[in-house]
This record gives structure tokens, C-alpha cells and sequence, in this order.
């Protein structure tokens, strides 16, 4: 028995006649398709027919355009011609394009036949799509008919830009090469002139001349600093500054002398290379980092000291005091070197066996205050702080200066005479030493007050 | 086929009618991400209560434990590259079904409203006058430049290609008939396939 689906849209009536399964039932499906019909009310007055094949293309033809509208990208065409398809066309329109169908039309060239073409609108294309969708999406007609979605696979995507568009630019590289090449074939070849390579040389070594020279000479009428604390504790920073920053991996063949010139607070203002070898190598000292940009000439007059710095192969920084006469009066040897060392025992060890006992603390320190109480106390413009170490029984076991001018005046404090040779107690305490410039001495376990 | 009472799955049952594409790595592609938040924005522009509905038209689909609550939305809307405050976090293609099924189910609700729209651009069109003619249409482009220009990110480079009104209104058209294609009966599922096309193996 024949029975008819029909798809009502408002731009679109599918409606199809075929035969159902079994005779009777009316849940049964139809399953062999006679005719389809497809008229677009209020759009053309044609309508389209056609049998299961015509269908087939329908439907295919609106699930590809479909997606194809949803996603902005195009599907790659097949070589063979379906009897319909969808393109798009001017102004938002969707071009419903059907070929007559070779089995009812008996001709042999199907490539001469014009095809029909239908502009619709969006809403048409829409409508025309929902009936199809309705169709698949109906389990009572044609259920061999479902829905196939397929996305497109990557490779199959053709690139956005055709290829002559994207080997542009290697082409117009390539072209700029060659263009390149041929302009640059005409340019002589430069020839080698040693006399040349000379007058090179000779004006780059003079350009350091030209500035650091400069530097150092416009400090020479600069007041001196020839109080030699203080040219002690500069000299002292100036090494360790020198020191930390040298890099002694591009250790030098052989002494690179320099001339420094310090300021008060320490700063490096000038300096000049005093041989050969420090100029050239001057770039693998850290002078020039540390060196301050050359101030304002017209800026007040500081007081400056100057120091001849001295890098060994050996990978030491030297520095003395430049001007022999400050020198001798500063005696760097014996005030630094050997005279505090012998008295102070060295470094002071770290404490193995402290006493952690409080009451015995504060008894260590009572007995240490009266002790140095009792002696002279030696007359200073800063504070001298050491680090002293007592034993149980309040033996001085050692002590170590903690600042510049402590090292300096160590011999004149009580403390090298209070060190005793006894043989010490293991466990020992460290305390804080501070002789003030106002002659005041404060005593201070070294790790603070016991709670 | 209608269902009266959806069974209680893990897996909320609209999200099995999409079935999973073959991609190189199991994040949603950063077009499809693109996609699904300018198609989101479109019906924020159509519908006022539009955001409100998202929440709870992912509650009637029974989404609740893909998508939780209104941050986790934003979050996953903020996956477009494209957005002021981009998220780095990748989208999930359970998340991604979610959202898609989300703007099948919203762009059902306004398909009488978009059909008038897109019969009067066309209309307009023909007669070659400006869309301001259509109130209701200019309504929608105003609103969706706004959305538009408050939420993406000026310096990035597809961004700045929509600098123009023209533009800005030719990409609300267009969105607007990609809503209207997937507000069918199988509009859901050709929305989840086109997604992924060019992106598949």
C-alpha cells in the first residue's frame, strides 16, 4: 500500500510516497521509496522530483552546504557531478543547483544539459534544511536513510591562501638575494694594507689614554686624606672590593699595576694604568665597573686618597698606600698583618661546647667588665668592638677585633694581657666587647642576654 | 523519539548523541572554542535574560555535572582566545558538548525571533537601504557590538579585523544565521561536526 510523508516547512514542503514494510500497521515504516517531491511555496512554482537516487544527492548535497555554513570552511569538491548541489552565491543568497536526471531525459552528453538553478535565501536554505533534518531524524520513513556526519579531516582543509600566494615571500627573498649578490659582484674586493692595521692600533690605545689619565690628574690638587686609620680601613675595602669583583679566570702574564684614587666613603673615582700590560688587560679588572662616572669639575673639592693597586698572575690583589711617605707613617705591616694576628691567636674557632648555662653567663660576664675596668683604657675617636672568648673559670681564651679600628688598636687595650696560656676549660663562652670613644666598656654575652 | 523522564546517567544523555571526534589531542581546538563563545555572545545580543538562561538551560539538560555553576561557565566561555581576561585552561570536549548542546537548546527558543531578523537583512538587502530600517535587527547589531567590544581584547590580531562597525555587523549576521541553522531538529549535532572540521585526523 502506498503511503505519503510529508515535511511542511513555511519555505518548504518535502513529501515522499513509497511503500511500507508490512501491509495494516501503522507504526510501520516505509522502506522502499517511489517518489520525492520538494516545493518551495512562496520561493518558485517548480518543483523538484525525483526517485531514491535525486534523494540521496538532497540530502547530501544540504548536510555538506550545512555544515559547511557553520563552520566557514569549504568542502573539497569531487570530481563527479551530483545531480544536486549547493553553492554559494552574491549577496547571502544559497544556490540550489539541480541537473536533469540522464535515466528520464535520454541524453548522452549530460554535460550539455543546463542545470537548474534556485536562489534562496537563508531562511529558505534553512527551511529546506529542517525538512531534510526532519526526514533523518524520522525512524518511520526510510530508516536505512541516517544521518552521517562527517568533519572534514585536516589534510583535506586547503590551505587559506592559494600557493602562489604563500611563496611570496621565499620568492621575493630569494629575488632580493640575487639582486644583492650581482650589486655586491661589482664592489672591488677590500685589499689588505698593513700600514693601515697600524694607524688602527695605534689610535685605539690611545683612546683609554685619552680619558683615565684625565681622571686621575684632576685629583692631584685634591686635598689628602693622611690620617692612616682611615687610610687603612680604605685601603682594606679598595683590596676586598678589587678582590671579590676580579674574575681570575683571565688571570694576567704578568702584574697589572694601577693607580686608584678613593674618596672618603670608599668610592673609586679615577684610576690610571701604571705598565703596559694593565693597559691592555684593563678590561678584565673590575676598576672600570666600580669606578664612579667622572663628576661635575666645578663640584666642591673632596678629600681623596690614592692607591697603587697591583694584580698578580697569581690572582691576588695587592694595594698599597701610593704616596711612600703616608705609607711609612701608616706602617700597614705591623699594624695589620702581624702585630694583631700574633695577639688575638688567629681567628677565633667556632664554638663547639658552648656554655648555655645563664646565671653562668652572666657571672663570666660580670668578672669580665671588672677585669678590664681595672686596666688603662686606650684613647679612640671610634668605637672599638671585639669578639672575646672566657672559659669556664673565666679565663680570656682568645679574642678577635671586630672592626678596622680595633685591629688597629688592639695593643693598646687590656685584652692582650688577659689572654692566658692555661690550659682552658672545653666549654667556653663569647662575648661582646665595645670600648667607646667616650671611654665606656660594655660588656654583652656575644649571642645576647640569656632568657 | 520523545523521552518523558531521561534516565540518570553519568553522562547527561544529549551528550551522547555527540559522538567524539578523532583529534590529534583530547582539548577542544581553539576554533571550536572561538566558535562557541561568539555564538554565545549572538544570544546574549538576541536575548536580554540570555546569560540567565544559559544557567538554566544547562540545568533542564541536566549538565550540572559537566558544567558547575555560573563561574565554571565563565571560565569556559573565557577559553576564547580572542576574550580580554583569556583563560589559559584548556576546554574539554565534554565541556565543549556541553556548551554546544547549551546553544542548540537556547537557539530553538529563538528561531521565530531570528527568522524575522534574517528576513528583514534580506529584505533590507535587496532594497539596498542601511539595517537601521529594521529596528529589531539594529537592535541586535547595536547590542552585539557592545557585547563585542566589551569582552574581547582590542590588541589581539582577530580582534582588531572587527574593529569597524561594517565588520562588527557582518560577523553578528553571520553568527546570527549559523544560530539559525543549528536551532533544528538535528541542528545540535551539525553544529558539534562542524566544529571540527579541518581539525580531525
Amino acid at each position: 500500500m502506498t503511503v505519503t510523508r510529508q515535511y511542511t516547512l513555511p519555505y518548504c514542503n518535502l513529501v515522499l510516497e513509497g511503500i511500507e514494510a508490512s501491509v495494516g500497521d501503522p507504526y510501520s515504516p516505509m522502506t522502499v521509496l517511489m517518489n520525492a517531491e520538494c516545493q518551495f511555496p512562496g520561493v518558485t512554482e517548480t518543483t523538484l522530483a525525483g526517485g531514491r537516487e535525486f534523494l540521496d544527492s538532497l540530502v547530501a548535497a544540504v548536510s555538506a552546504y550545512g555544515q559547511h555554513r557553520l563552520s566557514g570552511i569549504p568542502r573539497p569538491t569531487s570530481d563527479s557531478q551530483p545531480l544536486v548541489d549547493l553553492q554559494p552565491g552574491e549577496r547571502d543568497l544559497h544556490h540550489l543547483i539541480v541537473r536533469q536526471q540522464p535515466s528520464t531525459q535520454p541524453t548522452v552528453d549530460t554535460e550539455a544539459q543546463v542545470p537548474l538553478v534556485m536562489p534562496l535565501t537563508t531562511v529558505q536554505f534553512y527551511d529546506l534544511m529542517e525538512a531534510v533534518d526532519q526526514l533523518l531524524a524520522d525512524s518511520l520513513t526510510l530508516p536505512d536513510l541516517k544521518a552521517q556526519f562527517q568533519a572534514i579531516p585536516r589534510r583535506m582543509v586547503k590551505p587559506a591562501e592559494p600557493i602562489a600566494q604563500r611563496s611570496a615571500p621565499a620568492v621575493v627573498g630569494a629575488v632580493a638575494l640575487v639582486a644583492a649578490g650581482l650589486a655586491l659582484f661589482f664592489v672591488p674586493p677590500p685589499t689588505f694594507e698593513p700600514s693601515r692595521l697600524e694607524d688602527r692600533t695605534a689610535t685605539e690605545s690611545l683612546t683609554p689614554e685619552a680619558d683615565s689619565p684625565e681622571d686621575v690628574e684632576s685629583w692631584e690638587s685634591a686635598p689628602v686624606i693622611t690620617d692612616a686609620v682611615v687610610l687603612t680601613t680604605l685601603r682594606r675595602q679598595l683590596r676586598q672590593r678589587l678582590q671579590e669583583d676580579w674574575s681570575t679566570d683571565s688571570a694576567p702574564s704578568e702584574d697589572l699595576v694601577y693607580r686608584v684614587v678613593v674618596s672618603e666613603t670608599g668610592d673609586v673615582l679615577g684610576y690610571k694604568y701604571e705598565n703596559d700590560a694593565a693597559l691592555e688587560a684593563v678590561d678584565s679588572t673590575p676598576l672600570a665597573q666600580i669606578a664612579l662616572p667622572t663628576p661635575d669639575p666645578a663640584a666642591p673639592r673632596q678629600a681623596v686618597a690614592q692607591f697603587l693597586a697591583r694584580f698578580t698572575p697569581d690572582g691576588e690583589v695587592e694595594v698599597d698606600v701610593w704616596d711612600s711617605a703616608l705609607a711609612a707613617e701608616d706602617d700597614p705591616p705591623t699594624a695589620e698583618d702581624t702585630a694583631p694576628e700574633a695577639a688575638t691567636n688567629g681567628d677565633l674557632d667556632t664554638l663547639t661546647n658552648k656554655i648555655t648555662d645563664g646565671d653562668r653567663i652572666r657571672t663570666l660576664n660580670q668578672a669580665l667588665r671588672v677585669q678590664l675596668s681595672e686596666a688603662d683604657l686606650p684613647s679612640t675617636r671610634a668605637d672599638l668592638i671585639y669578639q672575646v672568648r672566657l672559659d669556664s673559670r673565666g679565663n680570656v681564651v682568645g679574642y678577635e677585633a671586630v672592626n678596622t679600628d680595633a685591629l688597629l688598636l688592639a695593643k693598646d687595650t687590656p685584652l692582650p694581657d688577659l689572654v692566658t696560656a692555661r690550659p682552658a676549660s672545653d666549654d667556653q663562652a663569647d662575648f661582646r666587647v665595645v670600648f667607646t670613644s667616650r671611654g665606656v666598656i660594655e660588656v654583652s654575652p656575644w649571642d645576647g642576654w640569656p632568657q | 523519539m520523545p523521552v518523558d523522564s531521561p534516565p540518570k546517567s553519568s553522562v547527561p544523555l544529549i551528550l551522547e548523541l555527540l559522538p567524539t571526534p578523532e583529534l590529534p589531542s583530547q582539548e577542544c581546538p581553539r576554533r571550536a572554542r572561538t566558535q562557541i563563545d561568539l555564538l554565545l555572545l549572538a544570544i546574549e545580543a538576541l536575548d536580554l535574560g540570555g546569560s540567565e538562561a544559559m544557567l538554566t538551560g544547562a540545568q533542564e539538560l541536566g549538565l550540572e555535572p559537566v558544567l558547575k555553576g555560573r563561574v565554571n561557565l565563565w571560565l569556559l566561555r573565557s577559553t576564547n582566545p580572542m576574550r580580554r581576561y583569556s583563560q589559559r585552561r584548556p576546554m574539554s570536549l565534554e565541556e565543549a558538548k556541553a556548551m554546544v548542546a547549551i546553544i542548540g537548546n537556547l537557539a530553538r527558543r529563538l528561531t521565530v525571533l531570528m527568522r524575522q531578523l534574517l528576513t528583514g537583512y534580506q529584505q533590507l538587502r535587496d532594497r539596498g537601504l542601511s539595517l537601521d530600517h529594521h529596528l529589531r535587527l539594529a537592535d541586535y547589531l547595536q547590542r552585539f557590538r557592545t557585547h563585542f567590544r566589551a569582552r574581547m581584547n582590542p590588541r589581539r590580531a582577530g580582534v582588531i579585523a572587527y574593529s569597524s562597525d561594517e565588520r562588527l555587523d557582518e560577523l553578528a549576521i553571520s553568527l546570527l544565521e549559523q544560530l539559525l541553522l543549528c536551532s533544528g531538529i538535528l541542528g545540535t549535532q551539525r553544529l558539534w561536526n562542524s566544529l571540527f572540521d579541518g581539525e580531525v585526523v
